[in-house]
Formats: C-alpha cells, structure tokens, sequence
C-alpha cells in the first residue's frame, strides 16, 4: 500500500474541510476521490473505511443528516440553523 | 415540577374510551420525568393550532456512531424548556421482539435515569424506541447500555435494523430460521449499521413463509421470503375432520386457488402441486391439515420502497429458490456485490430499488452476476425497444 | 468531549434472542406442528412432541411508558415465568405453558385497559408513525387518530367476526415510515400547498444542487431572490411530496389549514390467494380535526362496515373490491369519486381501464 491508513484519513479530513459549506461529502464520496486518487491496486474500499473509522474514533469529523448522511467537521449541538 | 397542572383540555379527550390511551401513558411518566409535563404542553399546543412543534433533525449521535440517535428540538423552547433537546435513541431489537421480563426491567431502569420514561414499543423498522432525552444523557445511557448487552440501531444512510418474524420460535409454517438469520445478518454487518456508508438506506427484513408477516416484501431492500420446492405436506384425515366441522373445502380452499391446482371429490383432497404458487391459502385455512413441504428454503426479492423520491416499489424476485441451509453464505455472497454497484452508482436518496428502475434490470443482473430466469417476471416486455449490445 | 480513558463497547449488535425464548419454545424450536385458535387473541402452538404453547395477545398504545412496560414485566411474571414478546403490528404477547392461566391473565389485562385480541380475521393494532408527539415533518397527528379510530372499531379487535384479515396502518406524511401503502386499509397524512421558502436562511442551511435534485418532478430551480442565492418551485409541478423539506429546513410546508389526511384501501402484503398488492386512493382529502378525527373514524368505520357486510369468506379488502369493481365500491360506500382518483404521476396509465369490461 502506497499511504498508510493514517495518511488516508488526514487527505480525507483536509477533502472534508475544504468543501466544508460547499458541498456535503457521503462516506462513498471520500472512497471514491482516494482510490480515484491512489489506483484501484494501491488501496480498496476496506482502508478507506478504516480510515473513515480513524477519523469518526478520534472525533475529528462526525456523521451529520439532512435527508441521507454525511461526513462533516464537528460543529455547534443544535438544531438545523436558523 | 414547574406546572403540575398544564392544562390538556383537548388531549383529555383522547383519555376516553376502550382503546389503550397513549395520553394516559405520557401522563404515568410524569412521575419519572418533568419532560413530559412540556411534551403534553406542546402536544395540547399541537392539538389547538393543528401543526406540528418539533424541529428538523439536527446533529446528535454518541461518538464514532453515524446513526441510532435521531437528534429533536422544540421550535418553542422558551415556552418548553423541558423539551427543547428531545432525541429519540434507536436500541436495536433481539430478534423476533421476545423478552423476559427481567430484560424489560433492565431497559426501564436505564431509560428512566437518562430519558423521558417513554418509549415505543417498537418503531416501525423494529428497533426498541426510546422517546425523548437530552444530549447530555446520550454517552452515559449508550455505556448503561451497551453494559447491558444491548447496542443502538440504524438511522440515516445505512444497513438499517433488519427485523424478523417469529419463524422457528412459535410457527409451524416457518421455511427457514428467520430469528437466527436475522440475528446473524445483524452482527455480521455491525459496521455498515453504525457508520452509513451508503447512498441512502437500506432495509433486510426475514419471513418465514409466504404469508409474510414482517411485510417485506412492501418495506425492504432485501426481502427473504420463505418458501418450498417440493409437495404441500398433506394429512388426509384432518382435511376431512375440517369438512365435517363446517369448512367448505370447495369454495373456500379449492375456489380460492390461485392456479386451482386443487381438487376436492367431498373425500378427498387431491392437489396438483406442480402448479401450486406457494401463496398459502390451503395451509392458513387448514393449518392442521396441511402444512409447507420439506424441502424448505426462501425466495430472495430486491427492491421495495415507500414512495418518497420516486415511487412506491414492491420487491421483485432476484433468485427464486435457496434451500435453507445455503441462505447465509448466498446473501453475504449477493449482498455485496448489490453494495458494490450500488455504491458506484447509486446517487444520493437512491434506494437500490430506484436504482434498478433508472439503470434497468437486466444491466443490474449483469453487474451483479446473476443469470436471468422468467421467475423474475410477470410477463416479458411489451414494447420493442430493445437495448441490443454487440455481441461478437 | 474529553479523550475517554476507558474503551466503550461498541459494535455489539442485538443481544441473542435465545435467551429470551420460553423454555418450551426454546425445547420445541423448529419443531411446530400446528397451531389453534382458542379464542380471539389466544393462540395454542402444538409441538410434534406434544407440547403445547399459550398465546395471549393485547392491545397496546405503541406509545408505553416504562410503568407499563413493568407491569407487563409482573404479568409474565405472575402468570408465564416472565417470557413475553411484542408483535410486529406493537401488540404485546404472554407465552404461557400453562392453559389454567389464561383466563386470569386476560380478567387482569382488561383490568388494567388492554384488549385482548387481534388474531385470525379481527383488526390487528394500527401500526403508525410519531405524529405530533415527536416527528417534525408530520401533516397531521398519528397517535391520536389512531387512538380515535380503534376506540370506535375495539369490537372488530376482540371479535373475528370480519371476512379475512384486516390491516389498518397511519402515516403522518408521505415518507411513510410504515408499510401503508400495502395496508387494507391506510390512513395518510398529507399537504396540499407547496413549500414556503425561508430565503433569509436557505443559502446559510441547505445544499443548493441536492435540494434541486431531491424534486421528483424537477419543480425547484435555482434563483436569486434579494440579491441572494436561493431556489424557486414552479408551483404547477408540485405534488406536495415534502422531499425538498426532508433535505433543506428552509422548506417547510406546514399549514394548518391545507394539510390533512387521505385514506387508501384494497393493499396487502401477504402472498395468500393474490400477489401482493399497493393500496389505492379511496378518498382524497379530509380536514385535521383534533382530538377526536370525527372525518377519519367516520370515513375508515363505513368503509369496514361495507366491506364486512359484503366480502366473502377469506376475501381481503382489495380482493373484494376487486371481485366487485372499483365502481361498486364507490356506489356502496357512498365515497365521491373524483379527478384526483385517476393517476397523473409516472406509469398513469397502467391503472386506466384499458377493456370494456364494465359492470353494469
């Protein structure tokens, strides 16, 4: 394997930081743009769960719903902003 | 408590009459929790102005969990206090919703320490609900929990809580253990239930036999349905016996067949089982009488929904016979190829059901391996516009 | 939160049914010979060993407090050596090895408010939805009616006395999180006046392009209102669905006045006799009337009492319709048809009469 499980959930968090506002990112988002990024020989979908494991055991990003869910940074406890 | 008396003047009426009151329920669990003086205010509110008073989801959950906690807010928190955090836990079900007691008491007792004292028993996909607590109380009541044996279910865009009916437990018509499948599928994909890693959700739900009594053929993604391959089981004596006590074996069983594979001479009843469609008419009018062959297994059908986005969807048959003791092996082996593909190209509030409808069925067989066969239809297509592919 | 110095258990899934099973249950599993109908609501499951297994089935509200549930706890207790199950339509169950039991079981039940019944061809419990009590995007009440409706059909409860097997199932909109639309009878909450959009917050809360794409019929479309990003529906389009809602808080389309409940008949999920079927469109629309839903229990009433009165034996609700003809079924329970009756949404068609074969 090309990165290590730990690099894959730091790339993963910077992705779900930038489109933090702009778009919502889904668990199968960050899959896809990591093994788009890395060849399908290099990582599969298993290291990039684990990755997204690292990142939700940590608390660096949490699940979020709005009609399906979501990986995003954590954020104030609340209801929808209003 | 701050009102003793919030006055419930509409919701009294609902006090009334034989039917258990879900209205007396909230009010015997004002004795566990002050919440519920607010929620009987708000619902009185409800109940005058003829419009809901609870907020749009919002984000709650206990850590590295991306569902079983569904997050609720009063839009009239100053006037609610006690309800301005009200969320629901999903605590997922042992299989076939038995209990002892001694387990009822053990919920009771965890859920009156961090919640409302309500609950449902159950929700509409099966899990254990807890109705209404703080955000605070998520963490320590999911350890109380977890202490106990019990985990969350599912919410949001992933494998939710499958459900299964009470099969080999208390039901002779049972084609395979539904309870255990169930229970197995449940722990097997643990992950995909916590942490949604799906376009949108999706649903297994386990009858035993054809009558399908956990409707899932209307409710789930994955519908495994019982079923037998070979000879209705059949005793002579107790048909009769049923006869002589009234039933009319013509009308009622043979005229109601659906293929009227079945004869009766007013002795005896003589049945045409290659024609039979296993919708167990016979057997539920004369269960003594007759019963499911031997050779037991399941139908397994891809595909239903409610209608939200696109259209309610019935599932439709994916593999017509599995005997009962390959069924584990061949749903991992199915199920995740059916991911696979539908995590490629499955869009967002897809269910996989919609997905087949958009991409076609054939193209779906193909991505997932499986052979077409006429049990997948009611009819072949009506219209000439075949998509034709080169085929060298 | 602070980094937890202790491992929480996480991932442990459901506990093991097996250690909640009767012991005869768990002696005989698998090996079910047949069962019997003592009366309504009790059940005898004969094992291929003899054995027997008592059933007593009760009605519950769905909506328990933790009370209730220990009183449910002392019954199974006092009268099946704690073993107990709920239902799939929330009845709840006593499995009890012993048949002397049963009458003070069901005296202490009905004591305590809860109906004992809902097997064979009585009407089962509603299953529903949270309603007011506890959903945001509800169009109408769930508990309430449903409470309102079987106050009125309690009878069909404790008696077997209908055709077949009646299902009735309620849903406070159109997510339906309950099988209703394959119900004999489905009692559905629904809105009747497109979003109103909150511009002020929208770009602030919601994902333009997903609430876009989560229109079924492409009604919303991007616009700029007040010098602001935000999105437009063409109201012609909108069938009131709430899907915009479920994904953008900014589009709520609750209304007091216009938002209500339609019911449905003829749906079924089991396999028996005919394939499985959805329910259809019996009427349209009746007003939220809260506390006691006089249209709906009115309305779901006639249409029992008419289909009791002419099904035949084993015939489901949309069996008979079937046998007799939608027409029929207006004329007999004087329901009013309209143009919303006939299917405007994808694959109309397929419910158009395409023959003449007509009763007259």
């Amino acid at each position: 394997m090309a990165v290590t499980t730990e690099q894959l959930a730091e790339e993963m968090y910077q992705m779900v930081k930038e489109t933090m506002g702009k778009k919502n990112l889904k668990a199968g988002d960050l899959t896809k743009a990591m093994i788009a990024k890395y060849g399908e020989g290099e990582i599969n979908k298993d290291d990039c769960k684990h990755a997204i494991r690292i990142l939700m055991d940590s608390g660096r990003c949490v699940y979020s719903y709005f009609g399906g869910s979501f990986i995003t940074l954590p954020h104030k406890e609340g209801s929808a902003p209003e | 408590m701050a009102d003793e008396k919030v006055q419930t003047k509409l919701l009294d009426e609902l006090e009334k009459g034989p039917w258990p009151s879900f209205v007396k329920e909230i009010k015997k669990a004002r004795k566990v929790s002050p919440v519920c003086d607010d929620l009987l205010g708000q619902l009185e509110l409800s109940y005058e102005e003829k419009v809901g008073h609870w907020k749009h989801g919002g984000i709650v959950g206990v850590m590295g969990y991306g569902g079983g906690v569904i997050g609720r807010y009063s839009d009239l928190p100053e006037k609610f206090p006690n309800v301005a955090h009200f969320h629901t836990m999903r605590i997922n079900q042992p299989s076939g919703w038995f209990y002892t007691s001694n387990a009822l008491r053990t919920l009771c007792d965890i859920w009156d320490r961090h919640g409302s004292g309500l609950t449902n028993m159950h929700g509409s996909t099966g899990d254990i609900v807890f109705l209404g607590t703080k955000t605070d109380e998520l963490e320590p009541c999911f350890k109380e929990l977890t202490e106990a044996g019990f985990d969350l279910g599912g919410s949001g865009s992933c494998m939710r809580t499958p459900s299964a009916c009470v099969g080999k437990a208390r039901c002779e018509w049972a084609c395979y253990d539904t309870m255990k499948m169930c229970n197995d599928i449940t722990h097997q994909y643990q992950d995909e239930l916590h942490r949604p890693p799906f376009p949108y959700k999706f649903k297994f739900k386990f009858s035993g036999c054809p009558n399908d009594c956990v409707a899932s053929i209307a409710r789930a993604d994955l519908s495994v349905i019982g079923t037998w391959k070979d000879d209705i089981q059949q005793n002579d004596a107790e048909v009769a016996a049923y006869a002589a006590k009234g039933l009319d074996v013509q009308d009622d069983v043979c005229g109601r067949c659906p293929t009227k594979c079945m004869k009766w001479d007013g002795k005896k009843l003589t049945i045409n089982n290659r024609e039979c469609v296993r919708c167990m008419h016979c057997i539920n009018a004369m269960p003594k009488a007759l019963a499911p062959g031997k050779e037991r297994g399941a139908t397994l059908l891809i595909g239903a929904k409610a209608p939200i986005v696109q259209g309610a969807l019935l599932s439709s048959v994916l593999v017509p016979f599995v005997p009962a003791d390959e069924l584990m092996d061949t749903i991992k082996e199915l199920i995740s190829r059916v991911w696979d593909f539908w995590d490629e190209y499955g869009k967002n509030r897809e269910r996989v059901g919609e997905l087949i409808q958009r991409v076609g069925m054939g193209n779906f067989l193909d991505a997932i391996g499986l052979d077409p066969v006429p049990e997948m239809i009611t009819a072949p297509r009506d219209n000439p516009y075949i998509y034709f592919k080169d085929e060298a | 939160m602070a980094a937890e110095p202790v491992k929480r258990i996480t991932d442990i899934g459901p506990p093991n049914f097996e250690k909640f099973l009767h012991p005869v249950i768990k002696k005989n599993y698998g090996l079910w010979k047949y069962h019997d109908n003592l009366a309504p609501g009790v059940l005898c499951h004969v094992a291929e060993s003899g054995d027997k297994i008592f059933t007593v089935r009760a009605a519950s509200p769905r909506l328990l407090s933790t009370t209730t549930i220990r009183q449910f706890a002392d019954l199974a207790e006092k009268y099946c050596g704690g073993y107990l199950r709920f239902t799939s339509r929330n009845n709840v169950e006593f499995l009890l090895d012993n048949q002397a039991n049963i009458e003070p079981l069901k005296k202490e039940l009905l004591a305590l408010g809860f109906p004992v019944g809902g097997t064979n061809n009585a009407i089962s419990n509603i299953v529903h939805t949270q309603g007011w009590v506890h959903c945001h995007s509800s169009a109408t009440d769930a508990s309430g009616i449903v409470k309102s409706v079987m106050d009125a059909l309690c009878d069909r409860f404790t008696h077997e006395d209908l055709p077949a097997k009646l299902r009735i199932a309620l849903a406070c909109c159109l997510n339906m999180c309950g099988a209703v639309h394959c119900s004999d009878i489905a009692i559905l909450g629904v809105h009747r006046k497109p979003p109103k959009i909150k511009h002020d917050i929208l770009p602030k809360v919601c994902e333009v392009p997903t609430l876009i794409a989560s229109c079924p019929t492409g009604a919303i479309r991007p616009a700029t209102v007040d010098g602001k990003q935000s999105v437009e529906v063409v109201e012609e389009q909108c069938m009131f669905c709430a899907n915009c809602y479920t994904v953008c808080p900014a589009m709520p389309l609750n209304d007091p006045e216009n938002d209500g409940i339609s019911i449905w008949v003829g749906g079924k999920v089991s396999n028996a006799r005919s394939a499985p079927k959805f329910s259809k469109l019996a009427i349209p629309f009746i007003p939220n009337e809260p506390p006691r839903w006089p249209g709906v229990v009115d309305a779901v009433v006639n249409i029992v009492e008419v289909y009791a009165k002419n099904a035949k034996k084993f015939e489901r609700m949309g069996e008979w319709i079937e046998r007799i003809g939608w027409p029929k079924f207006f004329e007999l329970t004087g329901i009013p048809f309209t143009k919303y009756h006939i299917d405007d949404f994808r694959l109309a068609g397929t419910t158009y009469a395409r023959s003449t074969h007509i009763r007259f």
